[in-house]
C-alpha cells in the first residue's frame, strides 16, 4: 500500500520527529554560540551589559507571559502596554516614596490583568480578544489622564533600579528575581501546579474539582505584576515615560516563551525555559545589531526565526 | 454485483487489533444493520469505509472493484455517504444552501432554478417535500436536520448512505420520519448501513444485520431468520466467564439518598438510594439519562437541581468542588477529553485532586505527593516505574486506571461515580478494573455506575437500575433480571410491557 508509506513519511514517526528536534535544537544553539563569539565585540563588557539589559526588561514580561500561555491561554498583546501604564504610575507615585510607587504600580498592573483574567476565566471571554480591549482601553485610559504628555518622576529613589551591585546591573537582578519566583510558583505551589492541570486539559481540571477561574485569574494577576516590574525597570533606566515605552513587549516575549519551549496549547512549559528563549532571542539581537544590520532587519529575522520554532515544535508534537 | 464489499480487513491501533480480518457484503435496495457493543469495531469499520482510516490489510469494494478510499472527500466521489451523529450541517444558513454547500458542481453562482428543482426534490424524497427551501436549519428539529443531511447526500448520488445511531436522541414520532425517509430511499435503489444499539430497531427497518465482537465478525443473518434472543447471543458470545470476580457483598447503611433529581431536558423526577459496599448499575442507551444523573451527582451539570444526600447530609449541586467535599468521585468515560491529563505525567495525575491534601499554605510537599502517587500507583496496579512517563504512552486500560487513582483519595471511602467505565479497554485490563472495582466495594465506597453493555450491567451490579428517556424503568437485584429483560427495558420498554 504506497499510500500508507506516502503519509507516514509525510506525518514523521512519533520517535524520529523528536530525535530531529532535539538534532535542530542543539545545532542551532551550536550555530548561536559559534555566531556570536565569533561577532568582534560580542564579548566586550559593553555588549554584554547591553545584553543582560536587553534580557531584563524582555525578560520580565515574558515570565508573565509564562504563565497566560501555560494555562492554555495563548497570549496577551496587552501586556506591553500594562508595561508602559505602570511605568507611569510608578513616576507619578514617586512623590509617596520609592517603595510605596514600587508597590501602588505593581498593584496596579495586577489589578488590569486580574479583570483580564476573570473575564477569561469566570466567563470564559476569549483570551486574545479581552487583551486586545485591554490594550484599547489602557490606551485611550492613559491618554485621558496623562493628557497626552510625557511623564516625569514626581519624587527621588530612581537609583534603586539603575546601576550594578557588584558589577551586575541592577535591572537583571530583579530579573533573575521574577524567574526564581516565576519558577517557584509554577514548581511548588499548589496553585502553579493547578495552571499548569487547567492548560493541560481544561474540562479534566474541572472534572477533578480545581477551580479553573481562579486559577486563571491568578495566572493572569502574575503577568501583570511582572510586567509592571519591566515597567519600573523601563521608567527608572529612562528617567521619564509615555505609552511607547513598552511597545511592542508582548510579541518579543510571546516570541520567547515560544522559542524557549513552553507549548503554545498550555499544559507545559517552565520559567526557566522563557529564560533560555529570552537569551536566545536577546543574543540574536544584539549580534544583528553588532553586525551593522538595520532595524529592520533584526525584526525581519527575529521573526523568521520565531516562525522555524514554531514549525519545529509542531513536527516534534506530531505522532 | 454487490455495490460494496469489504475483504479481510484488518485495524490495528498501537498494539491494539481492533478489526480482524472482516468481510460483508452489501447490496442494493438493502438496509443492513450493524450491531456490536462497544469496542466491536463497527466505528472504526466505517471510518474505514468513508476514507478516515486506511486499513491495514483486506480490501474495500465498489461495484466490485478494489479501492483505496483516501480520504472522506474520495468517499463522497464513489458514492458513499456518513450521517455522522454530530451533524455536519451550518445551523445559520438555510435548508438549500446547506445542501448545496461543499459541492463541486456548484459554480459561483448558485441562485438557479436547476439547484432549487433538484434540492427540493431530494427533500420530497426524504419526506420533506413541505419544507421551505429558505427555512435555517437551526429552526429544524434534530430528526429533520438528519432528513435534509439524508437530501444533501442524495444531490451528490450517494448510494449507500451510513447512519451512525441516529434514533439516539430522538422521540417516537421523530424515528419513524426517519424510517419511513429510509424505506424511500431503498425504494429508490439505495443501500442503507445502520449502526445502533437499540435492537428493536434492527428488527423494525433492517433487512438484515451483520454482528461484530471486539474486532471479530460473528457474522451475518437475514432479519427475517432469526429472532432477538438469536442476535443477542451473537452480540455477548458466551464467554462471561472468569471475566468478573466473585464476592459476596453486603449492603450497609444507605450512603447516597438522591430524591426528585431532575436534569433538563432529560432526566425528571429521578430516585435512587444506593448503599456502601454496593455496585449500583444505571443501565440505558445514549439518552436515556443515566450519564446526565452521574454527571450531576458529580456537580458537572449547570441545571441540575434536587435533593441529594450523601452520608445524611445535604449535598449542594452543580459544583465540583463541593462534591469532592463530600467525597463524591466521577470517573468520566472521555479519558482524553476529562478523564487523564494526557500530557501529564502519570505521577500527576494520580494526585490530580490531592493537591490540597499535600499542601500547607499554598506550598506543595513534593514528598507528600510523591509518596501519595506511588502508594496510588501501587492501589491501582500501575507500574510504578512509569510514574514519570507522559499518560498519553499508556494504553486505554492504564489511563483508566490512572482515572481510578485521582477518585481513590483519602482513607475514608466515598462515593464513586462511573460512566462506561470500560469504554474501550481491552479484555484484560477489562477484568482488572473489574476487579478494582470490587476492591472499592469492599473497602466501603458506594459505586454508582452507568453503562450501555449489558454483559458488563449483569457481571458486575449488586442493584441494577434499567433507564429509558430521562425515566426509570425497573429496578433489579442482582440475580433478578436477565439480559432478555433488561435489553428490552432500555431498548423499547413497550415492547416489554
Amino acid at each position: 500500500m504506497s499510500n500508507v508509506s506516502l503519509r507516514s513519511g509525510f506525518l514523521l514517526g512519533g520517535i524520529r520527529a523528536r530525535q530531529i528536534v532535539l538534532a535542530v535544537r542543539i545545532l542551532a544553539g551550536g550555530a548561536l554560540a559559534i555566531f556570536a563569539l565569533s561577532t568582534p565585540g560580542f564579548t566586550s563588557p559593553l555588549s554584554i551589559n547591553s545584553l543582560l539589559n536587553a534580557i531584563s526588561f524582555i525578560g520580565c514580561v515574558a515570565v508573565g507571559m509564562t504563565f497566560i500561555t501555560i494555562t492554555g491561554n495563548i497570549m496577551s498583546l496587552a501586556l506591553g502596554a500594562t508595561v508602559s501604564a505602570s511605568a507611569l504610575v510608578f513616576l507619578a507615585s514617586l512623590s509617596l516614596g520609592v517603595f510605596p510607587a514600587f508597590l501602588v504600580a505593581v498593584l496596579f498592573g495586577v489589578v488590569i490583568t486580574a479583570v483580564q483574567g476573570a473575564m477569561v476565566g469566570y466567563i470564559r471571554a476569549n483570551p486574545l480578544l479581552v487583551s486586545i480591549a485591554g490594550l484599547s482601553l489602557l490606551i485611550g485610559g492613559a491618554a485621558l489622564a496623562t493628557g497626552g504628555q510625557r511623564i516625569y518622576p514626581g519624587g527621588e529613589g530612581l537609583q534603586a533600579f539603575k546601576g550594578r551591585v557588584a558589577g551586575i546591573p541592577i535591572e537583571a537582578l530583579y530579573f533573575f528575581a521574577t524567574v526564581v519566583i516565576g519558577q517557584f510558583v509554577l514548581s511548588w505551589t499548589r496553585i502553579g501546579r493547578e495552571m499548569v492541570m487547567v492548560g493541560s486539559n481544561l474540562r479534566a481540571a474541572i472534572a477533578a474539582g480545581i477551580d479553573t477561574a481562579r486559577t486563571i485569574t491568578v495566572a493572569y494577576m502574575l503577568a501583570g505584576a511582572f510586567s509592571a516590574v519591566a515597567g519600573i525597570l523601563l521608567a527608572a533606566r529612562y528617567g521619564s515615560g509615555d505609552m511607547e515605552l513598552g511597545l511592542g513587549y508582548d510579541y518579543t516575549a510571546i516570541a520567547a516563551v515560544l522559542v524557549g519551549g513552553t507549548a503554545i496549547q498550555g499544559g507545559s512549559g517552565s520559567v526557566v525555559r522563557t529564560l533560555i528563549g529570552v537569551t536566545v532571542i536577546a543574543i540574536i539581537a544584539t549580534v544583528l545589531l553588532l553586525r551593522g544590520f538595520s532595524q529592520q532587519w533584526q525584526y525581519l529575522i527575529t521573526g523568521l526565526i520565531v516562525l522555524a520554532v514554531i514549525m519545529l515544535h509542531t513536527i516534534g508534537e506530531r505522532r | 454485483m454487490p455495490i460494496l464489499a469489504v475483504e479481510g480487513l484488518t485495524k490495528r491501533f498501537g498494539p491494539n487489533e481492533v478489526l480482524k480480518n472482516v468481510s460483508l457484503t452489501l447490496e442494493a435496495q438493502e438496509i443492513r444493520a450493524i450491531c456490536g457493543e462497544n469496542g466491536a469495531g463497527k466505528s472504526t469499520l466505517v471510518k474505514i469505509i468513508t476514507g478516515v482510516h486506511l486499513a491495514d490489510a483486506g480490501a474495500v469494494l465498489v461495484d466490485g472493484h478494489p479501492v483505496e478510499i483516501l480520504n472522506p472527500q474520495h468517499a463522497q466521489q464513489l458514492g458513499i455517504a456518513l450521517v455522522a451523529q454530530e451533524l455536519s450541517l451550518a445551523p445559520a444558513l438555510s435548508v438549500l444552501d446547506n445542501i448545496w454547500l461543499g459541492n463541486r458542481e456548484v459554480p459561483l453562482f448558485h441562485r438557479r432554478k436547476r439547484f432549487r428543482e433538484q434540492a427540493q426534490k431530494a427533500l420530497a424524497n426524504v419526506g420533506l417535500g413541505d419544507l421551505p427551501l429558505e427555512t435555517p436549519v437551526s429552526q429544524l428539529s434534530i430528526a429533520r436536520r438528519q432528513l435534509v443531511e439524508l437530501a444533501r447526500m442524495l444531490t451528490r448520488n450517494a448510494r449507500v448512505f451510513i447512519l451512525d445511531e441516529p434514533t439516539a436522541t430522538l422521540s417516537d414520532v421523530e424515528i419513524e420520519r426517519i424510517f419511513s425517509a429510509l424505506r424511500a430511499l431503498k425504494t429508490e435503489g439505495k443501500t442503507v448501513i445502520y449502526i445502533t444499539h437499540r435492537l428493536g430497531e434492527v428488527f423494525q427497518i433492517c433487512d438484515s444485520v451483520t454482528v461484530l465482537r471486539n474486532g471479530e465478525l460473528i457474522g451475518t443473518r437475514r432479519t427475517n431468520e432469526i429472532d432477538r434472543a438469536n442476535l443477542m447471543e451473537m452480540m455477548l458470545g458466551r464467554s462471561l466467564g472468569e471475566m468478573y470476580p466473585e464476592w459476596n457483598s453486603e449492603p450497609g447503611e444507605p450512603m447516597l439518598v438522591v430524591k426528585n433529581l431532575a436534569v433538563p431536558p432529560i432526566v425528571q423526577n429521578f430516585d435512587l438510594t444506593a448503599q456502601r459496599g454496593m455496585v449500583i448499575c444505571l443501565a440505558g442507551q445514549v439518552g436515556s439519562g443515566a450519564i446526565e444523573v452521574l454527571r450531576a451527582l458529580a456537580g458537572l451539570a449547570y441545571n441540575a437541581t434536587g435533593d441529594v444526600r450523601v452520608a445524611g447530609k445535604t449535598l449542594p449541586l452543580r459544583s465540583v468542588a463541593a462534591a469532592q467535599d463530600a467525597k463524591v468521585q466521577f470517573i468520566s468515560e472521555d479519558r482524553a477529553g476529562e478523564g487523564v491529563f494526557l500530557r501529564l505525567r502519570v505521577g500527576w495525575n494520580l494526585i490530580a485532586t490531592r493537591l490540597a491534601e499535600h499542601s500547607r499554605f499554598g506550598m506543595l510537599a513534593h514528598d507528600g505527593l510523591r509518596a501519595a502517587a506511588a502508594e496510588t500507583a501501587t492501589a491501582v496496579g500501575v507500574d510504578r516505574a512509569r510514574l514519570r512517563s507522559q499518560a498519553d504512552e499508556l494504553s486505554g486500560g492504564n489511563q483508566q486506571k490512572l482515572a481510578f487513582g485521582r477518585a481513590l483519595g483519602g482513607d475514608e471511602p466515598g462515593v464513586l461515580l462511573m460512566n462506561e467505565p470500560t469504554r474501550g479497554v481491552d479484555v484484560g485490563a477489562r477484568a482488572e478494573i473489574y476487579r478494582l472495582i470490587r476492591q472499592f466495594c469492599n473497602r466501603g465506597y458506594c459505586l454508582v455506575m452507568a453503562s450501555s453493555d449489558i454483559e458488563e450491567v449483569l457481571g458486575i451490579s449488586d442493584v441494577i437500575v434499567s433507564m429509558y428517556r430521562g425515566r426509570r424503568v425497573a429496578t433489579y437485584r442482582r440475580g433478578e433480571a436477565d439480559v432478555h429483560r433488561v435489553l428490552a427495558d432500555i431498548t423499547h420498554p413497550v415492547e416489554a410491557a
